[in-house]
């Protein structure tokens, strides 16, 4: 256990002290901070709008705080999983640099080496990941705060699973990558894929049917609806105080991805956690399997 | 002495290159053991193999006394390693640096401290171990990767290539350092170099080529067997060396006379007593041992 916390503990140094790799790992969340504030923000607002029945009002608050929670779960979904890849970089790096070489000629097994990059890079996504929830919170906090204390709890729980999730994920993958080339390649195809299949850049509601399907088969998919749906539970409350018919609260949150169905099939809230924890167990299983298997032999 | 490593008909393909060939050959406990050849001679391929990092297509590893087959973890708490390239981690500090690699080996807090201060002792590396390692110079970070590999104290130190670049004086510091630790530790190094002088001291070597020994014994064997012997000879006229009839070389202000060992030498001299009034008989290098059993010259050396 003290070898595991101490590589643990050497595995965040490295990275918090490389920073091109912090720096990276930052980029995406800002990006998408940026770009939300400044023009999705915009196009969301008017499509809400837009999207309302006619004859009835919705106060502006309402209105921004919808705006707000879509924006900040759509930028969360994605930050865990594209900042986890760019912190998992340090297991692509240790084999450029001979350090993995130097642990392999040392009596420390394989599964701790392996399960101490999972969780050095879950730690320090999660620290980015947490930074991104209270930036999200702010910027919330001035459009439309309707959050309560148990939905800000409920998004944290979220935001860690889709970041155990993410980090599992790329840890799988990082397993295959042998330099820094590769590496690259495979985080700027995932900082600019991902956000589309997990629907947080256009919910998969506005998909086809055919390819709504095939999301639907993805464990990310259902992280992402739990973030938003734990985003905006505190608006659709207050819709529902102003009178807005159910059905109507219903539709919007079928629009924008808060109900998601398994071939017509609804999944409710807590269907979603079962799928995101047994995969992010199933994930970590075959990291470890993997590691196991290769061994680090030639 | 009982041998601490044991080679027998090791064999490993990449693919349909056979890089080493029915290898074999045995370490004793304390001794300097140098494995000389070429790039691509299989050497840094048997260090893969003994250390656990590759796998061998057939044969048997045993160092120790285990088999590396099923016991690597045994044999991973004897064996440090100084590799041809600094592996510790760069942009962390030296005390860092050998805090994490001593916890690989189980050796934490007080214990790990008390290690850490003493290399750095050994090592006369006390103050650099708050300095980042990216930031040391090429002798500077040399010195912390003997460390490194010492961490766990080891029987067997394994050095490939360990002083490529280093100036002079940083060569002689590491090797006064590893010298210390076999004569007081008893520990056994397996050496791969390209400088010749370092083969020379060694107890026994072995020379590698295409995957298989060509040559092994200690330096003297090696040299009476391979190399010739020198007469250098001062103020003599050409036409009298001629008279030899042997091969020589012309030097600054002198010949150089090969002959094929002490005894012909002997016998020259004798023979002709005008010729030879100042003169010296030296051994050939192992340079020239080299040369003989591959017909390649080793780069890199002095």
């Amino acid at each position: 256990m003290k070898t595991f916390i101490a590589i643990t503990k050497r595995n965040i140094q490295l990275f918090f002290k490389d920073k091109g790799m912090f720096f990276s790992a930052l980029i995406t969340p800002i990006i998408l901070l940026v770009l939300y504030t400044t023009f999705l923000g915009n196009v969301y607002h008017d499509s809400f709008v837009s999207a309302l029945p006619e004859g009835f009002s919705i106060s502006e608050k309402i209105i921004n705080g919808t705006v707000g929670g879509q924006l900040c779960s759509s930028l969360l979904a994605v930050c865990c999983v594209t900042v986890a890849f760019c912190s998992n970089l340090l297991m692509v790096q240790d084999k450029t640099s001979g350090a993995r070489k130097d642990f392999l000629v040392t009596p420390v097994k394989k599964s701790i080496l392996s399960l101490s990059y999972y969780f050095a890079s879950l730690i320090t996504t999660l620290i980015i990941s947490y930074i991104a929830v209270a930036a999200s919170f702010i910027y919330i906090a001035f459009t439309g705060w309707f959050f309560t204390f148990g939905d800000c709890l409920l998004l944290l729980l979220d935001v860690f699973l889709v970041t155990m999730f993410g980090t599992a994920i790329s840890s799988i993958i990082n397993v295959f990558l042998s330099t820094n080339g590769q590496a690259s390649a495979v985080g700027t195809i995932v900082s600019a894929g991902y956000g589309f299949i997990c629907g947080a850049y256009m919910p998969i509601s506005s998909f086809g049917s055919g390819l709504q399907k095939v999301l639907s088969f993805l464990p990310g998919t259902y992280g992402t609806s739990l973030i938003r749906n734990h985003s905006l539970k505190g608006v659709f409350r207050a819709m529902g105080k102003e009178g807005i018919p159910e059905e109507i609260v219903s539709s919007i949150k079928k629009s924008i991805d808060c109900n998601l169905s398994f071939f017509e099939k609804d999944v409710s809230i807590a269907g979603m956690y079962i799928i995101l924890i047994s995969s992010i167990l199933i994930l970590i299983g075959i990291y470890v399997l993997i590691n196991l298997v290769k061994k680090g032999r030639e | 002495m009982n041998n601490i490593i044991e080679i027998n008909n090791l064999n490993k393909f990449y693919g349909d290159l056979h890089a080493v060939k029915d290898l074999s050959f045995c370490v004793k406990q304390g001794e300097l053991f140098a494995f000389l050849g070429i790039n691509g001679a299989g050497k840094s391929t048997t260090i893969s193999i003994m250390c656990g990092t590759l796998s061998k297509n057939s044969g048997d590893v045993i160092i120790d006394g285990y088999n590396i087959e099923n016991n690597l973890s045994e044999i991973s708490k004897e064996i440090g390693v100084v590799f041809q390239n600094s592996v510790l981690d760069s942009s962390l500090s030296v005390r860092n640096n050998l805090y994490s690699r001593a916890s690989l080996y189980g050796i934490y807090g007080q214990e790990a401290t008390k290690r850490i201060e003493t290399l750095s002792e050994i090592l006369d590396f006390k103050n650099l171990l708050d300095r980042t390692v990216g930031k040391l110079s090429g002798g500077q970070r040399r010195r912390i990767d003997v460390a490194r590999a010492l961490i766990h104290n080891p029987k067997i130190l394994v050095l490939d290539e360990p002083t490529t670049g280093l100036d002079p004086q940083t060569r002689k510091t590491l090797w006064k350092v590893i010298e210390d630790c076999r004569k007081n530790e008893k520990m056994t190094v397996f050496l791969t170099t390209h400088y010749m002088e370092e083969v020379v001291d060694a107890d026994y070597v072995v020379i590698l080529d295409d995957g298989k020994i060509v040559a092994e014994g200690t330096p003297l064997q090696l040299k009476n067997s391979y190399a010739g012997d020198y007469i250098t000879v001062y103020g003599v006229e050409l036409e009298k060396i001629e008279k030899l009839g042997f091969k020589y070389e012309k030097i600054r202000d002198a010949y150089r006379v090969e002959v094929e060992n002490p005894k012909v030498a002997r016998d020259l001299i004798i023979k002709y007593p005008e010729i030879f009034v100042d003169f010296e008989i030296t051994k050939g290098k192992m340079d020239d041992v080299f040369l003989t059993v591959t017909g390649k010259k080793l780069v890199g050396g002095n």
